[in-house]
């Protein structure tokens, strides 16, 4: 029964090979393994098995590089405590999937007697959920060491779904699906380039934070994304869905840094209404305006700076300090124009994530808006820094702006200072949770800034200031670029994504048209095939 | 086949030598974070519950500081030798959403949930030691075992969810019974058995470290490291289930006592004086010899009927009928009986501390979750709920700090013990309690 | 010195609105509060620190301390004495319980045990006391005796029984105070046991009130203001350090609890008219009794702080047998006697000799009594909802609303015709069954069960709550 599985799978392999990129290579180089994220892993399974199946334990962080955590994605692996909880996962999605509540739907096939082996269905849905979990088609010997365990479990357990749940349970726990293994083959000439697969898999994540859909996985089979046109047609299709939304969700998420969330905490007695459900709450409204800017008004990404349009839940209308109206769970907001507040700098996740349990922090608003949105990180200080001259509210020095001129006199100081304090200066006419005030201890808020030349007054300077910056297009830009391809941001060459700037350039700025461009250039397909590639460095057996 | 953990360790770390630089390579320490025991072996982590009717008194109870070093204040003076191995929460917060403030209940279901119960007298879930029970009680005699002081077998707060609460043992003697009559696992004999799904589960992973052999695309340095220590994570998988199928290294240096005699089992305070360290003592031969890992105490019913003879005034009347006093600002009847009941958890954590393990005592290797049913019984108000952790959970749990709760929901604390006992979770509670962030801070 | 405490309120952190109007021009202005304490607006006269033996906290407005009933044997004897049908034997063993700690529950049994008995005092046996007050003697409450009180002068005259305000208003109606003023729960220093019980549970999401003022001249001063009262379905949102959140929104909600009255502000105060039927939420601590307090004559007045938080009072006449029923049958007028140390018997005597308004012109009787709540109130957004709201029902508590409503309907029934009236089922009324419950394992028990029995009902009694 199975042999006749067996040359099915072979045969698409032969056909795959035939065609221009191979669809995926037993033989091509992995120029990079990406672990799959917490969120991806979770749509992943939502998308394949349905969004019944109940996900539930601990995935490990991951680290934050060249201001993306995407980036080390690439460098993390799999620690034993890691594996644990990955193994428990699998096993309880494989047991949920073979239930009796859901295998008439998940499935395909029936055994012949519920107590005894049977390959063929086996290998059915194991070469179907293995080619959406390893996202290409299992080896014969990937799917043929699956049948073998699960005959051996239905024996040894008297049912064939439980011999189902161990071979499922293998497959999910395997670094091919825990890994974004992306190979690349050789083109024409000496450049490589990813099979087609793997091409799959980079656009589906990128466009939509989820593995690919049948229709993609076809795309990939059939070579469709080896032509421009091809490929044209699978980034519009993926493109107009809204699901798009979710995949540039996660790309928001990370580039803003939103995660910091996990790790405020604010003084309850000086804040006492901030909340938990308040920093769920403004991490969605940052990631709402943003959305709706970029993808569904498709507009100049510039405006994000300036932009006066936010959402609102109740809790944040509490901090804003306007009333609610309860049309819906989330409605728009025109930020009033006496708070002086400009687009996304001046929204209470800007403002709180990157400030101290009590007060408000120029310097680290400063540094993190640096890095966000122009990818000109701060060094560390200097070890031997005394911080009491700025933590010292009781002395002469009322306000943090007064503090932190101090900075200024002092030449090893100002060298960082200068560089990103003012940006956080012109914000301080809001506190640590992202309201709007006037005085700070008594004293009135000087909000002037200069940064490199340029003065403003304020968050509405500060937003004028940003957004007429070419730099922080051109980061928007480097980093969706790195987002994709999984790399350090402050590793990426201009010349590399010149040819997407170009069309966000031309086109207004506009994300559709950054992410269009990006996909069908002719470089993001490009690899660079690993060290000593020429010679095969194996993996060494055990 | 038994590994040379040296042979492992070196291994390993050469293995993955090109990529030290890399975060998480924690290949000195197994998967609970703590060094194995000499023997290759590892002591389980076990968990108890305790519950006591009535909470306590807020101005007598909550420490003026918070983290390490805070004060011993007047009622956790009774726990005082036990401080270094607690942790204390106050300012926890009930969110019961659109139900009713079941008075007396849902501090009870929040405690032990996370959720805020609908029914009054039933559980919306699972209780958090039966969560815990799932994962940690494989192997053992007893998935977990529940016992009341006062003498009623309803008096469990350990349930399957809805009204499958599992009987209490009422009495020392039904207790002693259940654990060491008939049925009795000395461990030093050879009749223990080891989970039948160990072995099915260690067929899935050979098939996962196998896929190795079929790597056959060429990887560069890193990549190579990286996937070489994801092999290794799943050989580390394997060797802990290779460890499960060896009887537990538990060296119970713990004599079984005789039968208890028949005893009265009330509500009376003397009478819970006697009963309850018999109770304890008996719980805690049962986890040394690995009877269970898992013992739920509680001493009283939600409004706890506890009393003084000779006073006709109980614990539960009294703090509904006596009065604030104008000076103190509290009930000083009530702020007694708050006292008795620390009392009674302290003679619960003697009988665990007194019981030597491996490196440290039985409690040591415990983690201990003292939950109540309201923060201030007289108005049944829930704001600052108290729980009291203590135990050090093989290491898992730092302890000795005052956690300040500033209205955070008290599935906050359910969350981090569940973490601290190797549960793979990311989140618990549910409406507005769910939560997804444990107090890292007490994580080791 | 207007102009400075407005520079203030905007650069507090707690400005209501995002530009405020110029002083003198006029423009339209809303403040908004969502009410976060509300409890009888009783003054304590007790002295600071104080206490007698068994007197608790006396003072200048009870002498005598606040009134402790049914809270030992010896007073549950006293209260027993008056009914000619017991026997001594029976009066003895209710009040000593000989063998309580037999009982597997001997708090809960002492407690059901006088809960019973104290729900049947009438003159013959079989009376349930709480629904039939009438048929049992007075007990007698002891009422306030000093001068100074809170409230308004409802009837614009001064009369012998009324309170001077602190600020020197004569004329000041809060008969409820003379009444209920010495009872216990309701008495303390900020710590008067129902007082914290009710507050608590508001706050918890029991019900929200919630306040809208507007108008269109000055904030402060505004002869022609409107102020609005009623129910937000919209739960209160308490802030990390325990208090009621300020500047959340709030729906407002036009059901029968909603009124819509004018009102004047001079120097930060405001006034209301004084309106026929003031609508508005009542107090409750369960959600079957919570509902409309309807102040006839009703007025509210208030005072806005620099932070744009209020305080103040809402008053008028209420229905007294509503009075009543709201605190006797919060649970049943037996757990209300024994656990809070006020007899419900005397309490109804009580309100009925101090009742001073709202004339039945066909009996000539007061059909309500003076009263005054004291409100704090934190600064909110207060807004008409777009989309049609409701407030929560919670279907299960329904039943026991239907419950309680029943019981008050026989309670107004039975004193309004004098003729006796039954328990009706679906409440702990008559402590049944939980008396039954609660003597288990007492040698006495069916001592008790003979005694003590009482007429009884179907089996939808089984529906009965169990002791709240």
């Amino acid at each position: 029964m199975h042999k006749r599985v067996l040359v099915a799978v072979l045969t698409v392999f032969v056909l795959a090979g035939m065609s221009q990129v191979p669809a995926s290579s037993a033989s091509g180089e992995v120029v990079s393994m990406r672990r799959l994220t917490e969120q991806e892993y979770r749509n992943s399974i939502a998308d394949i098995f349905g969004k019944d199946i109940a996900v539930q334990g601990v995935f490990e962080p991951g680290k934050r590089i060249g201001g993306l955590v995407a980036a080390s994605a690439a460098i993390l692996s799999v620690t034993p405590v890691g594996f644990d909880s990955y193994s428990k996962m699998a096993d309880s999605i494989a047991v949920q999937v073979t239930s009796e509540k859901a295998r008439g739907r998940l499935v395909s096939c029936k055994p012949a007697s519920a107590a005894q082996p049977d390959d063929a269905c086996s290998a059915q849905v194991f070469g179907h959920y293995g080619l959406m979990l390893f996202r290409r088609p299992l080896t014969g010997d990937e799917l043929q060491s699956r049948v073998k365990l699960a005959a051996n479990m239905t024996k040894a357990s008297g049912d064939f779904y439980t011999g189902l749940r161990y071979g499922l349970a293998s497959l999910l726990q395997s670094s091919n699906f825990l890994f974004r293994i992306e190979v690349a083959v050789p083109g024409s000439g000496k450049d490589y380039r990813l099979d087609a697969y793997s091409r799959a898999s980079r656009l589906s994540y990128l466009m939509w934070d989820t593995t690919p859909d049948a229709e993609l996985l076809k795309a990939a089979q059939s070579n469709e994304l080896g032509s421009p046109a091809g490929l044209a047609g699978q980034v519009d299709r993926l493109m107009a869905s809204p699901r798009l939304d979710t995949g540039m969700r996660a790309f928001f998420s990370d580039m803003l840094q939103l995660d910091t969330f996990d790790n405020v905490s604010k003084d309850a007695l000086l804040y006492p209404k901030w909340s938990v459900q308040l920093a769920a709450a403004a991490r969605e409204e940052t990631l709402r305006t943003t959305i709706d800017l970029a993808l569904h008004d498709n507009g100049d990404i510039r405006e994000l700076m300036t932009t006066p349009k936010t959402y609102i839940n109740r809790n944040l209308a509490a901090i804003y300090g306007v009333p609610f109206n309860f049309d819906e769970e989330w409605v728009p907001l025109d930020f009033a124009p006496g708070q002086g507040r400009s687009g996304i700098v001046t929204q209470i996740s800007m403002l709180s994530m990157f400030s101290h349990p009590g007060r408000s922090s120029p310097t680290e608003r400063g540094v993190a808006l640096m890095d966000i949105f122009l990818c000109e990180p701060t060094p560390t200080p200097p070890n031997n820094v005394d911080f009491s001259i700025v933590n010292n509210t009781d002395g002469p020095l009322k306000t943090v702006r007064e503090r932190l001129m101090a900075h200024a006199t002092n030449a090893i100081c100002a060298s960082c200072h200068t560089h990103s304090d003012p940006i956080g200066l012109s914000l301080e006419g809001f506190d640590t949770i992202g309201r709007h005030r006037g005085t700070e201890n008594g004293q009135a808020i000087d909000v002037s800034a200069t940064i490199q030349g340029k003065s403003f007054v304020g968050a509405q300077g500060l937003g004028r200031f940003l957004h007429d910056n070419p730099k922080y297009p051109a980061c928007v830009a480097r980093k969706l670029y790195s987002y994709a391809k999984g790399v350090d941001s402050q590793d990426v060459e201009p010349k590399d994504f010149k040819v997407a700037y170009k069309a966000f350039s031309d086109s207004g700025y506009r994300m559709r048209s950054l992410l269009k461009g990006m996909a069908e250039s002719e470089d993001f397909f490009h690899a660079v095939p690993p060290v000593a590639a020429a010679k095969s460095t194996k993996l060494a057996s055990q | 086949m038994k590994l040379d953990r040296r042979f492992l360790l070196r291994g390993t770390c050469q293995g993955a030598a090109a990529a030290m630089a890399l975060p998480f390579l924690d290949c000195f320490l197994d998967t609970n974070g703590q060094a194995l025991a000499a023997t290759g072996e590892r002591v389980p982590t076990r968990f108890n519950t305790f519950f006591y009717g009535l909470g306590l008194t807020k101005s007598l109870w909550v420490p003026k500081t918070a983290g390490l070093n805070y004060e011993t204040t007047i009622q956790l003076k009774p726990l005082e030798a036990f401080k270094k191995k607690m942790n204390v929460f106050s300012g926890s917060r009930v969110m019961i959403d659109d139900n009713p403030n079941f008075q007396h209940w849902s501090g009870v279901g929040a405690s032990a949930t996370g959720i805020s119960p609908s029914k009054t007298g039933l559980f919306d879930s699972k209780t958090i030691d039966q969560t815990v029970a799932d994962v940690i009680s494989r192997g053992s005699r007893f998935k977990s075992i529940a016992a009341a002081c006062a003498g009623d077998p309803k008096q469990s707060y350990s349930s399957l969810g809805g009204a499958n609460n599992l009987p209490a043992e009422a009495s020392p003697l039904s207790l002693y019974t259940r654990l060491f009559g008939p049925g009795f696992q000395d461990p030093s004999r050879g009749d223990w058995k080891p989970d039948p799904q160990i072995m099915l589960q260690q067929s899935v992973l050979s098939v996962v470290a196998e896929d190795r052999k079929r790597v056959t695309q060429n990887f560069g340095a890193s990549d190579k490291a990286r996937l070489d220590q994801y092999f290794t994570s799943v050989r580390e998988a394997e060797q802990q289930m290779a460890a499960e199928l060896k009887r537990p290294d538990i060296e119970a240096k713990v004599t079984i006592p005789t039968a208890p005699d028949e005893m009265v089992v009330n509500s009376a305070l003397p009478n819970m004086r006697l009963v309850l360290p018999l109770m304890a003592r008996l719980g805690a031969l049962a986890m040394a010899t690995d009877q269970t890992r898992v013992f739920n105490l509680s001493i009283s019913e939600p409004g706890s009927q506890m009393f003084v003879p000779g006073d006709p005034l109980g614990y539960h009347q009294s703090t509904h009928e006596e009065p604030l006093d104008p000076i103190l600002a509290y009930q000083p009847r009530v702020a007694r009986y708050n006292v008795y009941s620390m009392e009674l958890f302290a003679a619960f954590l003697t009988e665990l501390d007194s019981i030597p393990e491996g490196d440290g005592t039985l409690l040591d290797h415990s983690l201990v979750y003292g939950f109540t049913d309201v923060a201030f019984a007289k108005i049944h108000a829930l704001d600052g709920i108290p729980v009291l952790l203590a135990g050090g959970a093989s290491g898992r749990m730092k302890t000795g700090h005052h956690i300040v709760g500033d209205g955070n929901p008290v599935s906050r604390v359910g969350l981090t013990v569940q973490k601290a006992m190797g549960l793979s979770v990311d989140s618990w509670g549910g409406g507005s309690m769910e939560t997804k962030s444990p107090y890292t801070e007490l994580l080791a | 010195m207007i102009l400075r405490k407005r520079l203030l309120a905007f650069s507090s952190a707690m400005a209501v609105m995002a530009c405020l109007p110029h002083p003198a021009a006029a423009a339209p202005w809303v403040r908004s509060f969502v009410v976060g304490t509300y409890e009888y607006a009783f003054r304590y006269g007790g002295r600071a620190g104080y206490s007698r033996p068994g007197e608790i906290e006396p003072g200048s407005d009870c002498i005598h301390g606040s009134t402790i009933h049914f809270s030992n044997g010896e007073q549950i004897r006293r209260a027993l004495k008056f009914q000619s049908w017991r026997s001594p034997e029976e009066i003895h063993t209710v009040s000593t319980l000989p063998d309580l700690e037999q009982a597997k529950t001997p708090d809960q049994a002492r407690f059901m045990i006088w809960d019973r008995a104290m729900s049947y005092r009438g003159w013959r046996h079989g009376i349930e006391t709480y629904i039939n007050p009438f048929a049992a003697q007075d007990p007698g409450q002891p009422q306030v005796v000093s001068r100074i009180g809170d409230g308004f002068n409802l009837d614009g005259k001064i009369g012998v029984n009324d309170f001077v305000s602190p600020d020197g208003e004569k004329g000041v109606d809060n008969a409820l105070y003379r009444a209920w003023g010495c009872d216990a729960p309701w008495r303390g220093n900020g710590n008067a046991t129902l007082d914290l019980r009710s507050n608590d549970k508001m706050q918890e999401g029991l019900y929200t009130m919630v306040i809208r003022i507007s108008g269109n001249q000055d904030p402060m001063n505004d002869k022609d203001a409107t102020l609005e009262i009623g129910y937000s379905p919209d739960k209160i949102v308490k802030d990390a350090r325990g208090q009621v959140a300020t500047d959340f929104s709030y729906r407002i909600v036009k059901t029968a609890q909603y009124t819509k009255m004018k009102a004047k502000v001079a120097n930060g105060v405001v006034e209301s008219e004084q309106v026929a039927e003031l609508h508005a939420p009542r107090i409750a601590w369960f959600y079957d009794h919570a509902g409309d307090a309807n102040f006839h004559q009703g007025k509210i007045r208030l005072v806005i702080d620099a932070e744009g938080n209020a305080k103040g009072l809402i008053g008028g006449y209420r229905n007294w047998r509503d009075i009543y029923a709201q605190n006797t049958f919060a649970q049943d007028g037996g757990q209300q006697g024994v656990r809070e140390h006020e007899d419900g018997v005397a309490l109804y005597y009580a309100l009925k000799r101090n009742a001073d308004g709202m004339r039945d012109a066909r009996t000539g009787q007061n059909m309500g009594i003076s009263t005054a709540y004291r409100i704090t109130a934190a600064s909110a957004y207060v807004v008409d909802a777009k989309k049609p709201a409701e407030i929560t029902i919670l279907t299960l508590e329904e039943k026991r609303r239907e419950a309680y409503l029943r019981i008050v309907a026989n309670m107004i029934k039975a004193t309004t015709t004098r003729i006796v009236q039954d328990v009706t089922p679906g409440t702990s009324e008559g402590a049944y069954p939980n008396m039954e419950r609660a003597i288990v394992g007492m040698p006495s028990a069916d001592y008790f069960l003979k005694t003590l029995d009482r007429p009884h009902f179907d089996d939808d009694v089984q529906e009965a709550q169990a002791s709240k």
